[in-house]
């Protein structure tokens, strides 16, 4: 593949508004995985995500960010200062994330550089989770988009950034959605066992909606999906 | 129904830490953001300890910061973790120049948020070692993939041999490697009449019979293996040391570190008796009991109940303890 092509960046505004629009769309379903937490987990992710997101708001006053980099290091500090798993594991993620901004300079990281990110982050959430494919945690989401994302953009060189992050928004929510016909081995929802079945797992419905958002801050419409996640 | 001597129970750990801090202005410094807490004169070119944990099992960690033991300590809400940002900014607070060894109670949340501002602070070239304890002999079930044993008053001692070994100028490596020691041969049992109680909470977190003693209970109101019959003290004390007497595999002529902790709600009166009666029991076995601690140190709220932990003793970790400290809880 080759990152140069004009096809296979990221836009100029990236960071902004992949960070805007994941900020907004878990803002706007906090009640919902709230809900779905209390269902199968401990109860208390709906009120960590607003944590978060208050966090962030302090940290975008604060730093004003203008770079890729500046940008998901406000998200990545926000998720540090939560309490729980979930805090912690995302705030790793979204390090490794912002460390795409590191070759990038003043630029957006290219899709390949994104999709290592993400790749990186994934291990890096497992290294400290010691969560599977199929644990009913925050990977099986992020498994399947990274595997979608890499396979889109190798198997057809005309294939933009854009369209492999749709390919891996699919992938994603398909991912969170199946999360529901599976018991939880790892995580907040192992607490609770067998009641977490047909529930889908917060934790896969919010990096879902991760996914969601780094499509919606390329392809420039500034929505994530979440209409999916009850 | 229980009440509480408390304001808005969200304030409580922060106006808590607050109170300690201004009773030991000349010891202690509060960095109030991140609820973490300094010693009032930062120690130069030493190895940094910092540890920290949930609120509720007070003095532990704050009243351990002093000269000869933490340099900082940063406190979680009540019996909750405190974040990875707080750690961080505390393990960043501890280090002065020779690295950083955290000592970490063995709870996933701790023990993750710790390894995660370990692994941050190796932006700034703060090196860390993570010292885990994990002595509590009734989470002991050989389970490998299991969450192991829990960290109790074990902590204490590690507190104390590292920050004896760090005043007196010993590596990263050194100081780390005495912690671990200690926290592989102290063994802690417990037992409680009565569990804590949550501030602002009317119920304890669980109830037991009048007739009833929760035998491996946690500090953070978990319950234990199981429930046996009320004895006295002496019966109580029994309890206890046999497991500890079997896993620690104490023959004629050793010699041991004794806490006896109280968790909350226990009297002094009440521990001096366990201490009596642990000390015959130990005499009669020729034990030697060389050092002691008897006191409420490492606490689970206002729970009625004690612990035990002990540690076989060699002359270099006696000498450890025996070094000064001065802390507002562990002062010679």
């Amino acid at each position: 593949m080759n990152d140069q092509t004009p096809s296979r960046t990221l836009p100029a505004g990236f960071g902004r508004a992949f960070v805007l629009t994941l900020r907004e769309a878990l803002v706007g379903s906090a009640d919902e995985l709230g809900d779905l937490d209390r269902r199968a987990g401990d109860g208390d992710f709906g009120t960590n995500v607003r944590t978060a997101m208050k966090h962030l708001d302090r940290n975008l006053e604060a730093d004003e960010p203008s770079r890729y980099r500046e940008w998901l290091t406000a998200l990545y500090m926000a998720w540090l200062g939560v309490g729980g798993t979930s805090g912690p594991l995302f705030g790793m993620f979204f390090r490794d994330l912002a460390k795409a901004g590191e070759e990038a300079g003043t630029a957006a990281p290219t899709i390949a550089q994104f999709t290592d990110a993400l790749a990186a982050g994934q291990a890096t959430v497992q290294r400290y989770g010691e969560a599977k494919v199929g644990d009913k945690t925050m990977i099986d989401s992020l498994d399947p988009a990274v595997t979608a994302l890499r396979a889109a953009l190798e198997a057809d060189a005309e294939t933009t950034a854009v369209e492999a992050l749709f390919a891996a928004e699919d992938a994603a929510v398909a991912g969170a959605t199946a999360t529901a016909q599976t018991i939880a081995r790892r995580g907040r929802a192992s607490y609770v066992g067998d009641a977490s079945q047909g529930v889908i797992d917060p934790g896969s419905a919010a990096m879902a909606l991760v996914i969601s958002s780094a499509r919606a801050g390329a392809d420039g419409s500034g929505v994530a999906n979440i209409g999916w996640i009850a | 129904m229980r009440r509480s001597i408390v304001n808005d129970p969200e304030d409580l750990v922060p106006e808590a830490l607050e109170g300690l801090v201004l009773s030991h202005p000349l010891l202690l410094a509060l960095e109030a953001e991140h609820r973490v807490v300094t010693r009032r004169h930062r120690a130069t070119d030493k190895v940094g300890l910092v540890s920290g944990g949930g609120s509720g099992h007070e003095p532990l960690h704050a009243g351990f910061v002093g000269t000869g033991m933490l340099d900082v300590a940063v406190a979680g809400a009540v019996f909750a973790s405190p974040t990875a940002l707080q750690v961080l900014a505390a393990t960043k607070a501890a280090d002065a120049g020779r690295g950083v060894v955290q000592i970490v109670k063995n709870y996933t949340g701790d023990v993750l948020n710790f390894r995660i501002a370990g692994e941050i602070s190796g932006d700034d070239a703060i090196e860390t070692e993570i010292v885990l304890v994990d002595d509590d002999l009734a989470t002991d079930t050989g389970d490998a993939d299991g969450p192991g044993r829990r960290g109790t008053a074990a902590t204490v001692i590690v507190e104390k041999l590292c920050g004896a070994a760090a005043e007196a100028g010993a590596s990263l490596a050194e100081v780390a490697a005495i912690g671990r020691r200690a926290a592989s041969r102290a063994r802690t049992m417990s037992l409680a009449l009565s569990a804590g109680t949550h501030p602002g909470d009317a119920e304890p977190q669980f109830a037991l019979g009048d007739d009833e003693v929760e035998l491996g209970v946690g500090i953070h109101g978990e319950r234990g293996r199981g429930r046996v019959p009320f004895r006295d003290a002496d019966g109580l004390t029994e309890l206890l040391l046999e497991p500890l007497r079997e896993e620690l595999e104490l023959h004629r002529g050793d010699q041991v570190l004794a806490i006896v902790n109280g968790l909350g709600g226990t009297y002094p009166l009440e521990l001096n008796l366990v201490a009596r009666s642990l000390h015959h029991h130990l005499a009669d076995a020729g034990v030697a009991i060389e050092r002691s601690l008897v006191g409420s140190y490492v606490t689970s709220l206002d729970m009625h109940g004690i612990s035990i932990t002990l540690m076989p003793l060699d002359d270099e970790q006696s000498r450890l303890w025996d070094a000064p400290v001065r802390t507002p809880a562990l002062t010679w």
